[in-house]
């Protein structure tokens, strides 16, 4: 579904991806761990365009996506949920929700009262926050909120930046049984995490990335086993 | 008493000018997240528009009023291309002094097109007076109050209920996750941008009619009362700074009936500075906002 092959970016002199080839197949979960800096959401920020590529090729859903603008890559049914949640932080909930059907063209009223509901379905707490702003609601709210907004362009394919990150350890456990659901409704994920072991521990496969390359890749049960993962991110 | 009411009037209805003005620069700063110096210029060409206008077209207001529009939503869309596109990413100065050069380009090209003169504004109008009790206002006050009123009403309609407005709020905000949803941030900020600049030119308009004079040096009183207006509200929130563009209408128009008219624009600053000393962040109250 999504394929990269040996994309660069660099930021003035500073490379901070070096021939990053990775791909992700349909209705699969893949993560992407590494330390920080290392180059994840660089690659999440090149796919969506809002990083200038130095050189590689993208493709999603059989189309070039290399030179796209960023918003004609959302078009393509890829939604970005970004590291640090960034909501519209004066706008309503609804209205934040509403904002990300902007992505999908094709959607009729009817369809977008539809996908509110699924959203209030899978987070009954935004129903119970629905007129409120939200820069007012609390950290995981917020979260919940920004993969909500990601999900209501109904998206092929979901990538999500940190999800867990800043977030109590209960509220980590409901965002990656969420992941699951979200892989259950026929969607393709692309999960950044710093928290290696429970990301591998429900990805399909993996990939490690350190100081912009891909260092390893494998099912995420290989990776979990694999001694040089242990000893660098799961701090075995 | 009689003339603080008359003064009270005058004062409501010239801070309904600013107000309207004072929307349009917050719609714009808003929007592009940078404050413009090209918003007086805009609403002389506004102003000039409307002089055309009716000199060659007639009296006719609504005609006058799409046309003023489209004028300034041009030179909207000229500021746009020229002094924020490109500089979207650089550091906030280089548009601010990209608006700062634009503006002495267009307020040279008016004098060298328009002339460097006054010019007398046609008395589009009747001059009828109402009397309601110890209340007097005129024909022309009423179509500046009514204009004043429904174009703010249209925009906050707009901005609240429409996908395209709360788009705008949402660039506004956040702009990287404007990319994200799907939303093209460059055509959305033009179009704020415009609006802004349209409301402006509105403004202008208004402006030239009420003391029913034009000129290429208009802009620049204009733009410093527009900036104050919505520096009172907060420089964003379009109704805050309605609320200061018309508080500085109130005290300028108090403070020269019992002073001079040369001091109108002493009383506006001073009334400014000595809110910012109590209250630096304006009229508004930071509210939802989480770091």
């Amino acid at each position: 579904m999504l394929k990269i092959d040996n994309l660069s970016v660099r930021y003035g002199h500073v490379e901070a991806l070096r021939d990053i080839s990775l791909e992700v197949k349909e209705h699969e979960i893949v993560t992407l761990i590494g330390s920080n800096g290392a180059g994840k959401t660089t690659t999440l920020m090149a796919i969506s365009s809002l990083a200038a590529k130095d050189g590689g090729r993208i493709e999603f859903a059989g189309t070039d996506i290399t030179n796209l603008s960023p918003e004609k890559v959302v078009h393509l049914g890829l939604a970005h949920v970004p590291e640090g949640r960034r909501i519209f932080p004066s706008l309503t909930v609804y209205e934040n929700l509403l904002m990300g059907t902007l992505g999908n063209k094709k959607l009729t009223k009817a369809q977008i009262t539809e996908l509110v509901d699924t959203q209030f379905a899978l987070f009954p707490r935004l129903s119970e926050r629905c007129s409120q702003v939200g820069g007012s609601l609390s950290g995981g709210e917020q979260q919940m909120l920004a993969v909500a907004r990601g999900l209501m362009m109904n998206p092929q394919m979901v990538m999500l930046d940190e999800p867990s990150l800043g977030l109590a350890p209960i509220i980590v456990e409901e965002i990656f049984e969420l992941i699951l659901k979200i892989r259950a409704m026929g969607k393709t994920v692309l999960l950044i995490e710093q928290n290696a072991s429970m990301a591998l521990s429900i990805a399909d496969r993996g990939y490690v990335i350190a100081n912009g390359r891909v260092l390893l890749s494998g099912t995420g049960d290989d990776l979990l086993n694999n001694e040089d993962v242990k000893k660098a991110y799961l701090g075995v | 008493m009689q003339y603080i009411v008359d003064q009270l009037i005058n004062g409501i209805c010239q801070g309904a000018i600013y107000a309207l003005m004072a929307i349009g620069y917050s719609v714009v700063a808003g929007i592009t997240g940078m404050v413009t110096f090209t918003h007086g210029e805009v609403m002389m060409i506004g102003a000039f528009a409307a002089y055309y206008s009716f000199l060659l077209a007639g009296n006719n207001i609504f005609l006058g009023l799409l046309f003023y529009f489209g004028a300034s939503w041009l030179l909207g869309v000229a500021v746009y291309k020229i002094c924020y596109e490109k500089f979207l990413n650089s550091p906030r100065h280089i548009s601010l002094i990209c608006t700062v050069g634009f503006s002495m380009v267009v307020k040279n090209l008016a004098q060298i097109c328009f002339g460097a003169n006054r010019k007398p504004m046609l008395n589009i109008i009747d001059n009828r007076v109402f009397t309601l009790g110890p209340v007097t206002i005129n024909l022309l006050q009423i179509v500046i109050l009514t204009v004043v009123v429904v174009l703010a009403v249209l925009l906050s309609l707009y901005m609240s209920k429409t996908r395209g407005g709360i788009a705008l709020r949402a660039v506004s905000q956040e702009k990287t996750a404007a990319y994200m949803v799907g939303i093209n941030v460059k055509r959305t900020a033009m179009i704020g941008n415009c609006i802004g600049c349209g409301i402006g030119g509105v403004a202008g308009m208004l402006m030239a009619i009420y003391y029913q004079t034009c000129y290429a040096t208009m802009g620049s009183m204009l733009s410093m009362k527009a900036f104050s207006s919505s520096i009172l509200g907060g420089m964003t929130d379009t109704r805050l700074s309605a609320l200061g563009g018309l508080c500085i209408g109130i005290i300028e128009n108090f403070g020269i009936s019992f002073s001079s008219a040369s001091f109108r624009d002493a009383f506006a600053f001073c009334f400014l500075i000595l809110v910012l000393i109590i209250r630096p962040q304006g009229f508004a109250v930071k509210k939802g906002a989480r770091p």
